[in-house]
Formats: C-alpha cells, structure tokens, sequence
C-alpha cells in the first residue's frame, strides 16, 4: 500500500491485487469513498469461471481460463451496485487521448484497458500480446501518465507513447480506447443483494452452459483429454499442453490457483455479511479445492522437468483435475442452494 | 493456502512481486506479496525459451535467405500476422508474402515505414536484424 495523490489532490492509496479487472474495479470505488476489498469485487463480477477453448489457438496453444470474459467482471459490477459510470471505446486514438487528459483535469480516476505487452514498465517475462489488462490512470505527468497497476507492489510512470500503443493495440479482443470511471457511486450499496445475485449467476455459469467446453463440463473434458494427450499428441506436444494450462492458472495474476483462492476470500467476507456458517464452510472447501488445483501445478510441473522420467504421469495431473472438478461441482451446487435461501 | 506456504522461491518478476490470496493464523484471508513459485517457473520458462528458441530459428533463417527481417522483428514483438497486418494497415495476404526476402527488398518506403511504426522500431533497424541473438532485450 503507497500512497499518491490524484489529479484533484485527494490521496490515493495503491492496493496490491492479484486480479488486474477486479483491482481497478476496486480502486473507482475506493476513489469515490466506497471501501470495498478486491475479493468482494471479484465476487460480485462473478469473475469465478472455468473455459477451454481447443479451436482458438493463441501461440499455437488452445486457450485455458479461469476467469470471465475482460471486462465482463467491471458491467457487472457496476450493474449490480449501481453508480454512474461513464464508459467508452475509441476509433481515433488522438481523440481517446484527449478525452483521457480531460477527464483527468476534471479530477477524476480513469480505468484503461490496454494491450499488456506494450506496457515497458512490466518486467519482460510479463509481457505478451494480449489485450486485457486493466489498470487506473492517476494523473498526467511530464511525458506520461502517473499509473496505478494493481497487480504491481507501487505505482509506475508510463510513458504516453507506451499508453496509447497499449490503448489502441490492435488484435483479438481489441481494446479500442475503452476507458471507464465513475462519476458517482451509491455511498450505501445493497452488498447483500448484490452478492446474491452474483452468486446465482456463478452458479449458472459453472453449471448450466450447455456447452462442452466451459464450466465444470470443460473443466471434465479437458482432464480426459489431458490423460490421453500423450498418446494422441506425443509427449513433447502435451508437456506444452499442460504448461500452458498451469501458465493460465497461476502466471496470469490469479492470486493463486486460478483465482479459486481469491474466491474463497469471497466467500469468507459474504459469510460475514449475511452471518452464515454455511457459507463459510463453502470458503473452507474452496480454499480445499485451490490447495487441489495448486498440487496439480506441482505434478504438472514435476511430469514437465523430468520429461517424464519421474513417477508422476499424466494420469494422475488429469485425475486431480476431474477430482477438482467433482469437488467445485457440488460446491457450486451448495452454493445455488444456500443463495436461493438467503434473503437479500 | 497459508499464509506461511505462500511461495518465495525465486525472485524472477526482476523484483516485482506477485499478490497471493492466503490464509493468516486465524483462519482469515489475506494479500500476500509472493516472490515466486518453482512449479510456476518451470512451466513459464518452457514457454519462454521455445519463444527465445524460435526467435532465434527464424534470426539464422534471415541471415541465410530464407526469410525477410520483417518476419523476425514480428515475432520479436510476439505478434502474428493477423495482429501485424491489422496494426501495419495491410493485408494478411500481402504481410504473408513480404516474409519472402525477394519481395520485401523491394517494398516501397511508405509500406516499410507503416510496418516501423507497427513494430515500433526504426527504418533501419526493420531491414536488418542483430548479428547476435540478443539477451533477453530489456526496453521495446
């Protein structure tokens, strides 16, 4: 936590988050006097999610989430707590600027989506192409911007040419300038019902898409086709395969174990609200289930290091992923339960 | 997860630190500052060095003829030809076709140039490529 000033002079202070989308979400809320906890926020967006997309390839390796879509997780937060928020895309990226300085002058914060790779203050092994990192504009400073990117410790300079390459980036999932604050926020929002609604909604997502790949559904696909992808890829191929699965897991700013254990924060601070102990038993199994997903990131890792000459096999990382599977699949149906009873 | 577990392994992030949701003595959930994690490591750096690896395939590929500069300096920036040919303003197709050395040498200067300022690199730079493979670059 450092604190900084913004451009109307209020203090500021930086919080470390593990989740970029969730961080800024957080921050605009924070800036306008409303405390709430990046779990809390992460809750609420529903950003709990599991997908595999074997068709879309990106590096030439499907992709694994473990998150909503970008930039789901900020409209729904602001749908379900209310708040005027002023939110746009870009086609001139001169025009997305300008409108950037000014809505700066007028003292507000501004969240940015941007292009992560072309954003140079991140240490090289962050960077790749990809157009869905988040992160709040302060001020402007001499030739950049004061930038507050929650998944950093403290708050960085970044240039202006680096922002609005970042902006404007083109490519899958193109940002486009998108920029978002709040020009108001509730003082007092229904937290109650706006986490009963979410929960619902995660529920929904992990359990009712008919779709193979998404939700728990994809969560058993990929385990099956993780357990056969060394006989039907080789074994070179599905090492990659699965690195590239725990990348998505743990790399990408999940605070741990895709984001189930950021989850069970969650869970844990609506228990509280709602003084349940059902719920919290629920945050209990959850951080159970992060711990299950966290040691097949250590077999997975161990299969990939020994190429294949230790004890652990692809068997046994593709059947903790159908046990972790099995677990969150009644836990998320606990949850639609207990969410159906609680009384907003 | 403990607050205790939370792994510092390594310090690869180059000193950044990475948020980790942990549990603390009483049973609550916390941040915790993580320095890294070996299983993370050994996945990430396999990622890494066939990135490195190919870089330097398609370097040697240029100083042999086989490919245009062009092809390298995409793929230094970690781009595709969908991604480049949106950012450059020209067509797949045509981004496709000026990997061959023949026809990149004789690209017009307002086409390299919209490739330069794609890449974000100089004219100069765009029609050559280093004469080492380079050290892991540090500033774009």
């Amino acid at each position: 936590m450092t604190e900084e000033l913004t451009s109307a002079g209020r203090p500021f202070v930086h919080h470390h988050s593990a989740h970029c989308e969730s961080g800024v979400t957080s921050a605009l809320f924070r800036d306008k006097g409303v405390e709430l906890s990046e779990a809390m926020v992460f809750g609420i967006g529903s950003g709990i999610f599991f997908g595999h997309l074997p068709f879309i390839k990106w590096v030439g390796l499907p992709i694994t989430t473990f998150r909503s879509r970008p930039g789901t997780l900020f409209s729904k937060v602001a749908k379900r707590l209310g708040g005027d928020f002023f939110t746009k895309r870009y086609r001139n990226a001169r025009k997305g600027m300008d409108d950037l300085r000014q809505a700066l002058r007028r003292g507000h914060i501004v969240g940015l989506t941007t292009n992560i790779y072309w954003l140079s203050y991140f240490p090289n092994r962050f960077r790749f192409q990809f157009n869905g990192h988040n992160i709040v504009v302060l001020r402007e400073i001499e030739n950049g911007f004061r930038v507050s990117d929650p998944v950093l410790e403290h708050p960085v300079d970044c240039l202006t040419d680096d922002l609005e390459r970042a902006r404007f980036a083109r490519g899958p999932l193109e940002p486009k300038g998108f920029m978002y604050y709040a020009r108001s926020v509730p003082q007092n929002p229904d937290l109650r019902k706006a986490c009963v609604a979410a929960m619902k909604d995660s529920c929904n997502m992990m359990l009712r898409i008919p779709f193979p790949f998404v939700g728990i559904r994809g969560m058993r696909w990929l385990a099956k086709a993780t357990i056969q992808s060394p006989s039907k890829l080789g074994f070179q191929e599905a090492c990659r395969r699965l690195a590239n699965i725990v990348r998505m897991q743990e790399e990408v700013g999940t605070g741990g174990a895709g984001f189930r254990f950021m989850y069970a924060a969650f869970l844990q601070e609506t228990a509280g609200l709602f003084d349940s102990s059902e719920l919290l038993e629920l945050s209990r199994e959850m951080t159970a289930i992060g711990d299950l997903w966290r040691e097949f990131a250590v077999v997975s890792a161990r299969i990939i290091k020994k190429r294949g000459q230790a004890e652990e096999t692809f068997e046994k990382a593709g059947g903790l992923m159908l046990i972790c599977a099995g677990r969150e699949e009644s836990l998320f149906r606990d949850l639609d339960k207990i969410a159906r009873n609680l009384r907003a | 997860m403990k607050v205790s577990e939370v792994p510092q392994d390594i310090t690869y992030y180059e000193g950044e630190k990475r948020a980790c949701y942990a549990l603390d003595d009483e049973g609550r959930y916390v941040v915790v500052p993580s320095a890294g994690w070996s299983a993370e490591d050994v996945v990430n750096s396999l990622a890494v060095e066939e990135l490195a690896r190919q870089l330097e395939e398609t370097r040697q590929a240029v100083e042999a003829g086989l490919k245009s500069p062009l092809c390298y300096h995409m793929e230094r920036r970690q781009m595709n030809p969908e991604i480049l040919g949106k950012t450059a303003g020209v067509a797949v197709f045509r981004v496709k076709r000026h990997f061959r050395p023949e026809i990149f040498a004789k690209l017009k200067s307002s086409v390299l140039s919209r490739y330069a300022r794609a890449l974000a690199v100089t004219l100069d730079e765009l029609i050559t490529v280093p004469k080492q493979p380079p050290e892991r670059e540090s500033r774009s």
